[in-house]
Order: C-alpha cells, then structure tokens, then sequence
C-alpha cells in the first residue's frame, strides 16, 4: 500500500474535498465550460476591445483592491490594537462601533458619500458640502479615490474584527516574560505582537483586497459619472446585456488575477508555522498605557468610527423620512414606513411596513442568514482544521485554493454559475431553482473563504500539543474537533458567525439572480424600491436589515461575555 | 386528498377541450370562470405600477389573486430563461420592454407566446398585433429643464450635444447596462442618413468620418463620448441631474418623456425637446405576452385583456396606471392623453425590435471601445 493511502489525513481531506468541489469546483467548472472554444475568449484578451473591456478596468481593480486592503490594515489594525492591548478609553465602545462598518451594506455607505460630495456633475444641487458653498472638484466627489474611501470605510471593519480576535489571544505569558527580562515596549510590539498576529494581519489584508476587488455596488455609483469601470462592473454589465459569454471570461480571468494575489498570501502565512502559542493556558494579555497619547488616540478612534458609521445611519435615516432627496432634513414624514396607500403621495405606495412581501422577506432572510451563517462556519471549520494540520501533496493545496475560490467571484457571476449549474435538472436530481437550498447553498459557498479564514486564524495559533496528546491517548479526529479546537477556537467562531450572518443578510449581488417569487429577501427588495426611484422605501427596509446586524451584534457580544465569564 | 383530486379532475374536464387556439379566441365573459377557477394569476412586469392594475383586477374580478413582481425586462429575460431551464411555470403573463432581446431571445425560443384579444384587432394596428402584442409606447428621448431654459430647448440637433457647449454636460445611463439606452444607441447608428443630413444642417458642411468610423450614426457616438458624456446608473439618477430645481444651467440628457408627470413629486422641471432635428430619440412598445405552459392559461388572458383597457375613452380601470402624459396607447379608439404631444407630432423614431436586434451587438463593441 503505498503510503499516502495510510496517512490518517487522507480521508478528512478527500471528504473535504468533495464538499468544496460540489460548493465551488463544479459551478465554476460550469461557466468554464461554456466558453470553452467560444469567441469571447479572443474578444476579451485580444481584439480592439481588450483595452476597454479587460485592461483598463483589471489596472482600475488592482488599484482599489492594493490601496483597500493597505487602508484596512492601517486603521483595522491600529483600532484593534487600540482596544485589545492598550488602556485606552471607551474601549468597549471603539470595539462595537469598530465593527458596526460592515453591517451597513456598501451600497448605502456610497449613497451617503454622494450625499455629502457630489457635486454638479450630475446636475442637480449637489451633495450637502456643495450646498454650503463648498466647491467639490470631481475627483473627490467621483472615481477612484471616494471608491476607495467608501470600500475602506466597509471593509476595516473585516481587518479590525480578525485583528483584534488574534491580538485578544496573544499570551499574556509571553508579554510578562518579555517584560520581566526587560524588553522595551517596542521590541514587545515587534518581537512578540506582530509575528503573532501576522497570519490575522494577512488574512485582513486578504479579505479586504478580495472583497474590494469583486465590489459591484460602490463603483457602480461612484464611478459611472466618470466613466470609471471595474472588472466587476463590466461584469455585470456584459451580463445585463446578454453577453454572458464575455462576462463569463471576465469573470474567469477575475478569479485567475485575484488567485494570485491571494496565493501570495496564503504562501506567506504556509511558509511560517511557528506562530502555536495558545495553549489553553496562560494569562489573558496585558495592558499597554499609553500615557499622554490616551485620549488623542482615543479621540482619533472615535472619529474614525463616528465618520463610517454614525454619519452613514445618519443620512439613511434622514432619507427614509425626507420625501426630497435634496432637502434631507425638512417636512420629514413615516409615510414611507407606516403609511397608508394615497394616491396623491408617492406614486400611491404604501409605506413598508404594508407591503405584505416585507414578511416574507424578513422571514426568508432571518432563515438563510443564520443558516448559512452556522453551516458556512461548521464546513470552514472543518476546511480550516484539516488543511492546517495535513499537508498531503496537491489536495490541501487543492482544497486551500477552492476554499478561497468564491472571494474572488463577483457575487453577480457567483449567482449567474449557480443557476447554470443547479438551474436545470441533473438526472435525477430535480432542479434547485425556485427553492431555498440554492440561495442557501450559493450564499454558503460565497462565504466559505471568511468561515476558512476566521477558522484558520484561529486554529493557527491552536498549539498541536493538546491534539497530539488527544491522539496519543486514542481520540479520534471528530472527537478532538469536537472537544480541543471547537471551545479553543470558539471566540474566533462567534466572530465568524457574525460576520457571515450580517454579510448574507446585507448580501445583493448574490441572491439578486437567484432569489425568486416564492423566496423574497430584504438587500432584493430594497434593491426593487431603489431601482424604481422609491428612494425613501428603499432607505427604510435598508435601515430594517442594519436594525437586524445590530442586533446580531449585541447577541454575538453578550455570548462572548459569557464564555469570558465562563472561562 | 379525495377531494383536491376530484376537483383537479375537474378542472381538467373543463380545461381539457379548450386547446390554446380555442382558448384565446374566448372572451373575457367566457374566460371568467375558468379563471376563478384557476384562482390566481402572476405577472412579471417592468413597471412597478402593476401594483395599482393589481388592485384594479381584483376589484373587477373577485376570486383571482393577481400576484404583480415588479422586475426589469433584463432581469425577466434571464429569469424567465432559468425558470424554463428548471422547467417551472413561473409567470403566467410577461409583462416586458426591451423588444429586440425579446423578440429573438424569447420569443423566438418558444419561452413566450403571443395573445391578442379577439375583441381589439380592429382597433390595434397590424404592427402593435405582431409579433407580440404592444400595449403602450413608451420613450427614451432628449429632455431638458424647463426652469433653466424658459425659452425652449436649448438645442435644437443632435449634433449639438457634440459640441464644446455642452462638454460634460450631457447625461444618460450606461448604455452597456440598460437595454433601452442601447437601443437608443442603435437607433441612431440605423439612421445614419438622417443623421448626416443633420450634421450638414447644423455646421454647414458634409460629414467627414474618423478612421474606423462607418457612418454618421457612428461617428455621432463616438463624438458624443468624447465629449465627456456623463453616464449615470438608472433613469432616475438622469431625471435628478437634469430635471432638479434651482439650476441656473442644468445638464441635458435622454430619459423617459413620462417621468415629466413626476415633476410636482420629486421637485423637477423636466420638459421634453420635441423640436430637435433629426429627431429626439427612440419610441418603443411595452409588450405583453403569456407563458406558453402558464398555470393559469385563462386567467393569464383575462389579465391581458384587462390591461389593455374597456372600450371607454381612457381605457378605464385597467389602463387606468398607463394613461398618463408621455405613455401612448396602441388602442386607436383610446384618446391621446390631453397634456401630452400627440404620438403623431411626437418628433422621436418608433424603433423596428427586428432591425435592432440586427445590429444592436456591433453597436454595444462599438461603446466599449469608447467608454
């Protein structure tokens, strides 16, 4: 028997395996198919087209994704920091409000850029800036530069929440024992803190990179007026127009850029495994003072947080209740959210909270979100668990990859490759079209990369010595999951939980295609009152899914308390 | 379970002699009872006003719930092609713009059928009838703000948008993300002829064509986007840019000529430039057509029916949402809207869906390599 067949991880990896292959491989391997031999392939990479369809957005996306994913690091990291290993004030607040970001969904942090900038390229008033007599050049107000503040804003949050779980386990041992020999603060932070945290610092980088780089909505809204594209709106806008074979092959040659990109990464975090410190022991870690930086600091972090979170509920609010857009603050009114159907307002819609879809909606939303949320984690968990602790030749590099495969799939392409693959029928397999399961199964698949990611973050710092000592003593594999690295990689799972709930709940790009009569979400019908000018309706349910994330986060806060307490 | 079977049985003898030729010669009176019979009927439509039809239906005819989705003819082209793929029912009535994607993706796949009411072929012109049946035009055209220009339009060619004029401050949706938008796009490429003769008329001298260029329609394109033509995400986003209050020289740009009834809701002062030479933009129909295997094959009927109005002068209850200024209906017996320039002096060009659908890719690589 030759000796890969013998090796104890060759099972859990192939089961892995086929779980992704069935998520992620054969949807992609789908679209793959059907541009296999088709022209497009040419029409993209080398025709009088290229240079539009497929070079200037590719040099526009790289961009944001490098300058998103710098940007989310410097303040993610600098917040996290801030909370978990310094004495800095309103540290409870600065961590709630530090993860708030990513519960607004994107779209609604650009609407509110264009609230405050926009200026009168788009004819009109202008943005609020403009109508106190501020000139707003485009650059500001349009392109690439408030994309990449707008994906900055949303996506820190990502990088702070992983920061911050790993800084929270570094060991207060290895602080006091550094302290106790001397070291000076600094030598702390580089010598002890950073190489820690490095793999968290990678994954938010990733994460970040990723999610900026397959955005839809952000430049969309802020860059059409100047003619700014990315491949992700060139993407969607080959597919709304019918040429899906075009927009298949960006969306292949996406996935390839980004692979790199990532793979980088992942090499990166594979080339150092010595971070093991947790060992279900040790003390929690110390206190950093700050001394007279306290309340600068503070005062910068609250502002930070204030600008991407407080502001953007803000002008959502002011919108649902403002029946002119360009008057936000006056003759505000709960029509759009209690009233009656009146022919002489509105179009005569009734206010949201009448619209008997609204829910349903909420029903179906509530159910994917923490469906997918639980079983996107347990499968990450798992992913993460057995490509950390097996390395079998090309099938954990395998399975590492198509773990990460759908971050790098605009969700738009993502929902376009599930219902070429699940849409029809397969033998006898009827089709999944018009159910739940497919947005549950595309939304499980999308997240897959943050439960992956979260998991191994986590997981990476658990030390082998408890499993090999559960091993030597007779446990087997799903009894040490089960009873070592579940409750040691709990806090890290909440997290992820949370993380992925709010993201489904929030999540347009995805479901838009798939979603159907029988199985409304909230993001589609906010997007339906949105795209009929129902600006103030949309506003409102927008504000219903980000009353759902707050809550979700509060829940998540307290069950993280307790396991404090418990431990 | 007896009982439910009984009553399918039922509904099978009923249903079973009327083949779908017999059904669609039925009228509404004959319709009726199959329909309520059948117990509901869904519309796909690219409006959201099939919410006010919706109550106006069940109103006339209780005992069928019509269940209205408000989506765009883009996403209904690729909702009703994946529902056909998974082989469910999905609507029973398409309610749809977008008649080149239509006509060859749908249509001619056999995903959509054509019914025309027996009782409106004498009033409906032969091109309204067929291929599908047009309940209404609607428009993509050049408007401008009336508060801004007291005096009229401030252009009275095309051309002139190309001018230094009007650098950057034209505005219209990415035609490369709105059907309608390309539509108007090929529109103008088809009438090349028109659109040198205008280009003479506005500058005194022929046409002369870039390298690569192949005609009027084209060169007009390619200019227009090189004069830093403003493109924005949806309709509305165009009706807010050119359309809002207090602007001392508002932007100009091509929306829908019937988002003007707006105006007094949304604080615009959006007014259409009807005389501008060779033409202000394109008029296209809102088709209707019923699912080849609907659920519910008569009431399916019965809602179209209903849709394209009584035999009053306004069309009464069903038409009801679409008389509005800017809308023109096929009916001939329906009276022009009384706010609205008549179809007849109405200065955009009625697109050929066929002809379109012919050219209407080249014309979308042709914007690619301009964007």
């Amino acid at each position: 028997m030759p000796p890969i067949l013998r090796h104890p991880g060759l099972w859990p990896t192939l089961a892995v395996l086929t779980v992704l292959c069935l998520l992620v491989a054969a949807p992609l391997a789908t679209i793959l198919g059907e541009t296999l031999g088709s022209a497009a392939w040419a029409e993209v990479l080398a025709s009088r087209l290229s240079r539009n369809l497929l070079w200037r957005p590719l040099a526009t996306t790289l961009t944001i994704g490098v300058a998103v994913a710098a940007g989310c690091l410097l303040i993610g990291g600098f917040l996290a920091w801030l909370v978990t290993m310094t004495d800095v004030p309103f540290r409870r607040s600065i961590g709630f409000m530090a993860t708030l970001p990513f519960m607004i969904p994107s779209f609604a942090t650009a609407l509110a850029w264009g609230t405050m900038f926009s200026n009168g390229r788009t004819g009109g008033a202008g943005g609020m800036l403009e109508g106190l007599g501020v000139a707003v050049p485009d650059w500001l107000a349009w392109g690439i530069v408030p994309v990449i503040l707008v994906l900055i804003a949303h996506y820190y949050a990502l990088a702070f929440t992983v920061i911050s779980a790993a800084l929270s386990s570094v060991n207060g041992d290895l602080i006091d024992a550094a302290m106790m020999t001397g070291a000076s603060r600094r030598r702390i932070v580089t010598g002890i803190v950073l190489p820690v945290v490095t793999p968290a610092l990678l994954a938010g980088a990733s994460l970040a990179f990723a999610g900026a780089v397959s955005n839809f909505a952000t430049p969309a809204l802020l860059g059409l007026p100047v003619r700014m594209q990315t491949l992700s709106t060139r993407l969607f806008g080959m597919i709304e127009i019918g040429q899906t074979e075009r927009g298949y092959v960006l969306a292949i040659l996406l996935i390839a850029v980004s692979a790199v990109f990532l793979g980088l990464g992942n090499r990166l975090l594979a080339g150092r495994r010595s971070f093991a410190t947790i060992t279900g022991k040790g003390g929690r870690g110390r206190v950093m003072e700050l001394g007279r930086a306290r309340w600068p600091l503070c005062a910068l972090a609250l502002l930070i947080c204030l600008v991407t979170t407080i502001l953007p509920i803000i002008l959502l609010a002011a919108a649902s209740l403002a029946p002119m857009s360009s008057a936000l603050f006056s003759d505000w009114t709960l029509h759009y959210w209690i009233g009656e159907a009146d022919p002489a307002f509105a179009r005569g819609l009734a206010g949201i909270l009448h619209n008997p879809q609204l829910l349903t909606a909420l029903g179906v939303t509530m159910g994917l979100g923490i469906s997918v949320a639980l079983a996107a984690n347990a499968v990450g968990l798992v992913v993460a668990v057995t490509t950390t602790r097996w390395h079998l030749p090309l099938l954990t590099g395998a399975a590492t990859q198509l773990s990460f495969l759908p971050l790098l799939l605009p969700g738009i392409a993502f929902g376009a490759a599930y219902i070429a693959l699940y849409g029809a029928p397969i033998g006898s397999f009827p089709a999944l079209y018009g159910t739940p399961l497919l947005l549950a199964l595309a939304l499980t698949a999308a997240m897959l990369p943050f439960a992956v990611q979260t998991g191994r973050a986590t997981v990476a710092q658990i030390s082998g010595e408890i499993d090999e000592a559960a091993r030597i003593t007779g446990a087997g594999f799903l009894r040490r999951l089960w009873s070592i690295t579940l409750p040691l990689a709990a806090p890290g799972q909440i997290a992820g939980v949370l993380l992925i709930f709010v993201s489904v709940i929030g999540d347009l790009a995805i479901v838009v295609l798939l979603y159907t009569p029988a199985t409304p979400v909230l993001s589609v019908l906010s997007y339906r009152y949105a795209s009929d000018g129902f600006h103030q309706f949309a506003n409102a349910v927008t504000l219903v899914i980000l009353i759902l994330s707050i809550a979700a986060t509060l829940v998540a806060q307290l069950l993280r308390k307790r396991q404090r307490n418990a431990a | 379970m007896r009982r439910s079977l009984t009553s399918a049985l039922a509904l099978l003898a009923l249903a079973a002699p009327l083949s779908a030729q017999n059904i669609d010669a039925l009228d509404a009176a004959a319709l009726l009872p199959l329909a309520q019979a059948e117990g509901s009927v869904t519309v796909y439509s690219f409006t959201s006003r099939i919410g006010n039809v919706e109550e106006a239906f069940e109103a006339a005819y209780p005992g069928i719930d019509m269940i209205g989705f408000d989506m765009s003819s883009t996403e209904q082209i690729a909702r009703i092609t994946s529902e056909a793929q998974a082989g469910l029912a999905g609507a029973d009535v398409i309610y749809i713009s977008d008649a080149p994607v239509v006509l060859t993706d749908l249509l001619a796949a056999g995903l959509v059928a054509p019914y025309v009411p027996a009782r409106l072929e004498s009033v409906l012109d032969e091109r309204f009838r067929s291929p599908l049946l047009a309940q209404r035009l609607s428009t993509k055209v050049l408007m401008y703000n009336e508060e801004s220009y007291p005096d009229g339009a401030p252009v009275d060619n095309l051309w002139d948008l190309t001018t230094e004029a009007w650098t950057g401050r034209v505005i219209m949706v990415d035609p490369l993300q709105r059907g309608d938008y390309l539509d108007l796009m090929t529109e103008i490429v088809l009438q090349s002829d028109a659109m040198a003769a205008a280009y003479e008329a506005a500058f005194g001298s022929p046409i002369t064509l870039d390298e690569g260029v192949a005609n009027a329609g084209e060169q007009f394109i390619a200019n227009l986007f090189a004069n830093d033509l403003v493109l924005v995400g949806s309709t509305d986003d165009v009706n807010a840019a050119i359309g809002a209050l207090g602007q001392d020289a508002a932007p100009i740009g091509f929306t829908s000529y019937s988002d003007r009834r707006d105006n007094e809701d949304e604080g615009w002062a959006l007014q259409v430039a009807n005389d501008v030479v060779p033409a202000n933009g394109i008029v296209f129909p809102a088709l209707l057509a019923v699912n080849p295997k609907a659920q519910n094959p008569a009431a399916a009927r019965l809602a179209i029916d209903f849709l394209m109005g009584d035999d009053s002068d306004t069309g009464g209850a069903g038409f009801a949402p679409f008389y509005v200024a800017g809308d023109w209906a096929t009916r001939s017996d329906i009276a022009p809207h009384p706010d609205a320039i008549p179809l007849e002096a109405f200065n955009g060009w009625i697109i050929d869906a066929e002809t379109t659908a012919t050219i209407r890719a080249e014309v979308a690589d042709l914007i690619l390599t301009l964007q």
